[in-house]
């Protein structure tokens, strides 16, 4: 079954014959479509432009375009003349009463065949763009694919439509009303990855053995650089859910997570979280936290504090059982003001509150897992009570 | 019962021929050839595998894969040839309008015969999860450790001779493959929901298949098999490969062992923290995942263990409990809860309260005291066996000073306001010691 829900009627008027609404019942011509556009290089919204040819006469002529059953933003509807675009001149557009349909009043200088290229946005009819990543064995690299779904419930069926997303070569699509398809639309091999875990004291609970039963899960990414030396570089990759698998050596895969990417322009990174890591584990605990160089009112009855440092130590223990080394990024936040006494590891401040730590994890050995210990002496300054 | 959902079609269609259904030819209908199931068991996510050998026509070539009445995720459907792929192009895959749970891939093949391809996709339904039994040997000093899994196939599929493959790990999903299942369009649709009263239709239909599978007997699905379990890692998680093939029907489960571990040396393990397990020790048993302790090759997945004890030389037994653990890594401590005892008793008692060191402003007013408080802490162990016992006291404030005397084993301060004793205790014993807090308050503060 076709569905046709934009018709066209080409009516030829005399230029003395006054606008009547059942003139546009004479039908004269009933052009096909010629090439059709489906531009989803907005994702909030599809452009349809569509070539047809009209077969005008000298003087006026009125063209019925009309839909039903379709979702066109009427206002975003205009018409241009490719041919005879000095000669043929469009004069105006009515819009009949309850129906949904527009007229165009063309003035044409002769009798012409004329491409005309009409454009609008039609509702329910997008794109999505999915991608699909195999990470070899050593996690190093990743066999990157990404998938274009065509989602067409315009009510319009379109056949050989050229589908455009961005700036990159448009292609030859049918696709029927309700049809949903799937292409592939960027493959790269051999993009270097950065798989990253993170550990973020905001965020997760400090100490392992006070959770009953639970394990800490520590989030792990892989990260891509959008970038020429990845086998990339070329376009912006859009948005969409990323499924992230893994070769297992044999021949076969197995599934490690998926996520959803935000835009990412050429020469930034998308960072995807796959999963949480249980071999590595942190143990936090706050060992000190006590107010000093304590300022008080000069009241000699009953002196209150007004401003004091909080002189605070926090230590980790962060222990990887993996037998593969790994590169722990953790996040420390330290409210307000504050100055650091001592730290056994080097951090980099990321805002005014946020530090974070690259900590190198050597694989567990013989002896057990590999642990490095983190001690943080700082003093929170000026508090008021 | 056999119930094939998944069908296969190949469809072969001359170059200029339009793509209407119509107008193909029926070529061929394969079967499976070889399956693999990798099974998840933090989410209700199975990857399946399906080699097919699929013969295929010179030119364009469709191929129709329907799945009704299974818990596929229409989204995750792809198909790989394993020879000759760069003769074979993969046009597109196709979710026909107004046809459910069928995709078409059109293909176009520069050769004629048989060509092996991979099918993958992710199905909700199958699951696994990992349970343990132990034997605590009459001197409690030992434990045989004995593992198993179990596989349940909700999935509204059968799968014959399947190898299977269970991941142990917590991936992150952004759907529930079953959601995806069910929906209405693989991928969903733009603009309107679809109306609610068919997707109910839709739903009924699935729950009917899980009610049907979930009543059945379990004690038909439990075929034990003597299997090994190759096991090794990969990215965050631990691949369990069960050798040869498995048929697991829809509806059915599977137990099967995943080790034995005897002579495991167990400890007993007592912890008292009013804070937080109240009045009662709480009874652990304590062991590590390593070479020491007969264990180590990988990680333990976590699932429910029970815990029995040999009473006598017959071999009889006693239930001691159940404590379900985590994910335990190598080389990590394993602590079980077994629940609250009453044989292992700690009594702590305040035994004197006095303060001190008060000041006064000009005025006469306290600005600050000392608080000592001396407790004495009893603890018995009425047991024929011997125990540790690790006692944990907090205190409400962060200034303070301690002073121990007595049996009181090893001290170790754990935060800024909890300490910890640990206590060797041999069978049917006690032992006593006393600790002294004083804790700074007011100005006191200042000066500690």
């Amino acid at each position: 079954m076709r569905f046709k829900m934009i018709g066209w009627i080409v009516l030829m008027v005399g230029l003395t014959i006054p606008f009547m609404a059942q003139a546009r019942t004479t039908l004269v011509a009933l052009p096909e479509r010629d090439a059709t556009v489906i531009r989803l290089d907005n994702p909030m919204a599809t452009l349809i432009e569509e070539e047809r040819q009209l077969t005008l006469q000298k003087g006026l002529n009125k063209i019925d375009f009309s839909w039903k059953g379709v979702n066109i933003d009427a206002d975003s509807i205009r018409l241009r003349m490719i041919d005879h675009p000095r000669q043929v001149t469009l004069l105006n557009v009515s819009y009949p009463p309850n129906e949904a349909a527009l007229v165009w009043e063309i003035a044409s200088e002769d009798d012409f065949v004329e491409t005309v290229r009409i454009s609008y946005l039609l509702g329910n009819i997008d794109r999505l763009i999915t991608y699909k990543a195999v990470a070899d064995k050593a996690e190093t690299s990743v066999d990157f694919r990404s998938f274009f779904v065509l989602r067409n419930f315009s009510g319009e069926d379109f056949d050989d439509a050229m589908v455009q997303l961005d700036d990159g070569q448009a292609f030859k699509q049918a696709i029927d009303h309700e049809e949903t398809k799937r292409l592939l639309f960027l493959k790269a091999g051999n993009v270097p990855i950065t798989k990253i875990w993170k550990w973020d004291s905001a965020r997760l609970p400090w100490d392992p053995e006070k959770l009953n039963n639970q394990n800490i899960g520590i989030p792990v990414s892989y990260r891509i650089k959008n970038d020429k030396a990845s086998g990339l570089g070329d376009h912006i990759l859009w948005g969409g859910k990323a499924r992230i698998f893994q070769s297992d050596g044999y021949g076969s895969t197995i599934f490690l997570g998926e996520d959803v990417s935000g835009l990412v322009p050429v020469g930034e990174k998308m960072e995807l979280y796959v999963g949480d890591s249980r071999d590595i584990v942190v143990t936090q605990r706050k060992m000190k936290e006590k107010q000093i160089n304590i300022r008080r009112t000069k009241h000699k009855s009953n002196p209150r504090i007004v401003l004091y440092d909080m002189d605070e130590e926090i230590t980790a223990k962060i222990e990887n059982f993996k037998d593969k080394p790994a590169v722990l990024t953790m996040i420390q936040h330290i409210p307000g003001e504050w100055k650091m006494v001592a730290c056994n590891l080097d951090y980099k401040r990321k805002d005014a509150n946020t530090l974070a730590f690259e900590i190198d994890l050597p694989a567990r050995s013989d002896k057990g897992p590999a642990a490095i210990d983190l001690k943080m002496n700082y003093h929170r300054l000026n508090l008021r009570p | 019962m056999k119930c094939f959902k998944i069908t296969f079609l190949v469809l072969v269609v001359g170059l200029l021929s339009q793509p209407g259904f119509a107008k193909v030819d029926l070529v061929t209908l394969p079967g499976r050839d070889t399956t693999q199931l990798t099974i998840y068991n933090s989410a209700d996510l199975t990857l399946v595998r399906d080699g097919r050998a699929l013969t295929l026509k010179e030119g364009r070539n469709k191929l129709q894969f329907s799945w009704a009445n299974t818990l596929i995720d229409p989204t995750s459907l792809e198909m790989l040839p394993k020879k000759n792929a760069d003769q074979i192009d993969i046009f597109d895959l196709t979710y026909p309008p107004r046809v459910k749970n069928l995709g078409v891939w059109n293909i176009k093949s520069g050769i004629r015969g048989k060509v092996p391809v991979e099918i993958t996709y992710l199905t909700s339904g199958i699951s696994w999860r990992a349970f343990y039994m132990g034997t605590l040997a009459p001197d409690e000093k030992t434990m045989r450790l004995k593992g198993y899994v179990r596989v349940t196939n909700n999935s509204g599929e059968d799968y014959e001779n399947a190898q299977t493959r269970l991941i142990v790990g917590k991936v992150h999903l952004l759907d529930q493959i079953a959601q995806l299942a069910r929906r209405e369009h693989p991928y969903g649709r733009p603009g309107a929901v679809p109306i609610a009263g068919e997707r109910q239709v839709v739903l009924k239909a699935k729950r009917v298949l899980m009610d049907k599978a979930e009543a059945m007997p379990s004690a038909v699905g439990k075929m034990p098999e003597k299997k090994e379990i190759t096991k090794e890692g990969l990215s965050e998680y631990f691949l369990y490969t069960i050798e040869g093939t498995e048929t697991i029907p829809t509806g059915w489960s599977k137990r099967l062992p995943s080790f034995d571990a005897a002579g495991v040396p167990v400890v007993n393990l007592y912890k008292f923290e009013q804070r937080r397990f109240g009045e009662r020790p709480v009874r652990f048993l304590s062991f590590k995942n390593d070479k020491t302790h007969k264990l180590g090759e990988t990680p333990v997945p976590g699932g429910m263990l029970k815990v029995f004890r040999i009473v006598d030389n017959k071999q009889h037994l006693s239930y001691e409990g159940q404590s379900s653990f985590k994910y335990i890594p190598v080389d990590e401590d394993v602590e079980l809860n077994l629940g609250p005892v009453q044989n292992v008793v700690v009594e702590p008692k305040l035994m004197d309260y006095r303060t001190d060191n008060y000041t006064f402003d000009k005025k006469g007013q306290i600005t600050g005291w000392d608080e000592i408080r001396t407790f004495r802490i009893k603890v018995k162990n009425t047991r024929d066996v011997a125990v540790k016992l690790e006692i944990k006291r907090n205190f409400n404030t962060n200034d303070w000073d301690l002073e121990n005397s007595g049996e009181y084993g090893e001290f170790e301060k754990e935060d800024k306001d909890t300490v910890k004793y640990a206590l060797q205790l041999l069978p049917r014993s006690d032992k006593v010691f006393d600790y002294s807090l004083t804790t700074y308050h007011g100005s006191r503060k200042d000066k500690h």
